[in-house]
């Protein structure tokens, strides 16, 4: 085998774009919590931009190389170290047998990424490598294959160094402004004093953040009447609010299906940027359209279109 | 098959920026669910590559849909719609495919669930598997007979699966052994353990916490990870128990 976990971190997973088109079946759709990282450091090694990846909380798991590699680091950073020398983030490396890649301490995000080039030698899952809650463990074992015609796509050296891709992606990913979100089914239930006081309120993600959801820690908000909702399909990014007034957030391993009230989503180019806030950031919400959050979407799609 | 509601009851709306809901009054209904799935099965059968996922639940049916395949299919077809537009489009092909069928025209509704058969699944009520039913015996004052009676005549809707792979929420369980969720949830329910929650009945397809009175269990594995397996059960299939012994129980253990 070829990449040994050596010491194993706390809630670290391999993660692909996920499982779609069984959520009917109550199986949930599981995938990267900020694909905007993770496929940048995909497209930099010329990997199809929703590859596996290894998905890295902080602190973090230790590898081993048993042959050599091109990979990459992308999203958070957790200050990458191949044999205890430092290595750059956003950037194609090569290891070789017998490298060693740590992890020394969280600077900056929440999420980190390594990509690999090739593709991953394990079974998928109903065309996914995401499992839910299977962390990587101590002594575990991946493989990837090298494939000739990725390395053909990888963006070369000279236009890494200076990439405007990676610097959009990075200053998009760790970007402060608000979260832009659409209203939902249950938004005209909250009263009105509550509607002002979401929107301009300073949030915090909650201690208990996982890849289930994130709570918000903040103004606690309330419905005009008590109201039980039938249970309905929910998505990512989903803003339920709990019987108590807090906020949740759902996030990539959210259930199928939810009953608490709905207030909003938060569009799909932002969840990276929640996904990767710290327990410090203060965080704030503005009110979108889907046009606007349509137009974003594939914006930053763009900016992943393969160089060949 | 029949429709007790106007057609034009159906609601539009956009879920954030990447789903649709479909959606009819806010009610646990035979009629709603019915409808819910007819839907569904129509908007399948268009086989849209930009749609990720149909989820029916109670009076739902969410389309998730891929944003990027939506408008490069949009300009291939020079259509040039909003998602919305979109969404009308279909509700409304489906509306005139159902009044058709109420004005007498012979294309009947694909497969009406009244069409489809029963799934029957197994249960052994044995007090062993069964941990809960001392509650409703006391609470609900009525004898464990009378419980496994009442539960195993009816028939039951499936209204939406969730909380885990496979797990079916069913109704409506007669009134006469409802009972609520435990005020906390036990640390584990063991796979193919038969809950009631109020008026919802529902198995456990594998070990888990849960907060459901348990009354029973079927040797049947209702989820199976194998890709041609999943799940045995979808909304809009109709479910009866029967009830076995535990040797009968033994016989057809699939969890083994």
């Amino acid at each position: 085998m070829a990449i040994k976990i050596i010491k194993n971190g706390i809630s670290d997973t391999i993660q692909d774009i996920g499982r779609y088109g069984y959520q009917h079946l109550g199986i949930q759709a599981n995938g990267y919590l900020d694909y905007q990282s993770a496929s940048l450091a995909n497209t930099i090694l010329g990997n199809p931009k929703q590859s596996p990846v290894f998905e890295i909380h902080f602190p973090a798991s230790s590898f081993t190389f048993t042959k050599s590699y091109t990979i990459c680091i992308s999203g958070a950073n957790f200050v990458p170290v191949l044999n205890e020398k430092s290595i750059a983030l956003d950037t194609a490396i090569e290891v070789k047998e017998n490298d060693s890649l740590q992890f020394l301490k969280p600077i900056e995000g929440r999420i980190s990424y390594i990509a690999i080039q090739g593709k991953i030698k394990e079974e998928a899952w109903l065309n996914s490598h995401s499992f839910f809650a299977k962390r990587i463990q101590k002594d575990d074992q991946f493989e990837w294959e090298a494939s000739p015609s990725m390395s053909k796509n990888m963006v070369q050296h000279h236009e890494t160094s200076s990439s405007p891709m990676m610097n959009e992606i990075r200053s998009h990913v760790f970007s402060t402004t608000p979260l832009q979100f659409i209203p939902g089914p249950a938004w005209k239930d909250l009263t009105e004093a509550s509607q002002k006081l979401f929107l301009s309120s300073e949030y915090h993600i909650g201690m208990q953040a996982n890849r289930m959801g994130y709570p918000l820690k903040g103004a606690l908000l309330q419905l005009s009447k008590p109201n039980q909702y039938l249970s309905a399909a929910v998505t990512r990014g989903t803003l339920q609010l709990l019987p108590n007034g807090e906020l949740m957030v759902l996030m990539a391993d959210h259930q199928t299906i939810g009953g608490y009230a709905n207030l909003g989503q938060i569009i799909l180019v932002d969840l990276p940027r929640l996904a990767q806030a710290s327990n410090q950031t203060s965080i704030h919400f503005r009110e979108t359209n889907i046009d606007t959050a349509h137009k974003l979407y594939q914006q930053i799609e763009k900016i992943f279109i393969h160089r060949s | 098959m029949k429709t007790n509601f106007e057609n034009n009851n159906w609601e539009l709306k956009i879920l954030g920026d990447h789903a649709l809901v479909f959606s009819l009054e806010e009610k646990m209904s035979e009629d709603i669910i019915e409808n819910i799935i007819a839907l569904k099965k129509s908007i399948e059968a268009f086989h849209f590559d930009f749609i990720k996922e149909l989820i029916p639940s109670y009076h739902t049916l969410t389309l998730v849909y891929d944003i990027d395949v939506f408008y490069k299919n949009n300009i291939a077809l020079k259509n040039n719609q909003s998602i919305n537009e979109f969404g009308n489009t279909i509700l409304n092909a489906f509306k005139s495919s159902t009044t058709n069928i109420e004005t007498g025209n012979s294309t009947e509704k694909s497969t009406s669930i009244q069409a489809e058969k029963i799934i029957k699944i197994p249960v052994c009520y044995d007090e062993c598997f069964g941990i809960d039913l001392e509650n409703i015996v006391s609470k609900n004052k009525i004898s464990i007979e009378e419980i496994i009676k009442i539960h195993s005549e009816a028939t039951y809707l499936v209204y939406c699966l969730g909380f885990l792979p496979g797990f079916a929420y069913m109704g409506k369980v007669n009134t006469a052994i409802q009972i609520a969720r435990h005020p906390s949830p036990r640390k584990e329910v063991m796979a193919g353990s038969i809950g009631i929650a109020g008026m919802q009945t529902g198995i456990y397809p594998m070990n888990s916490p849960g907060g459901w009175q348990i009354i029973g269990r079927t040797p049947l594995k209702i989820f199976d990870k194998a890709p041609a397996i999943l799940g045995k059960l979808e909304a809009g299939n109709r479910i009866q128990f029967y009830p076995i012994s535990f040797s009968e129980f033994e016989k057809l253990n699939e969890y083994k």
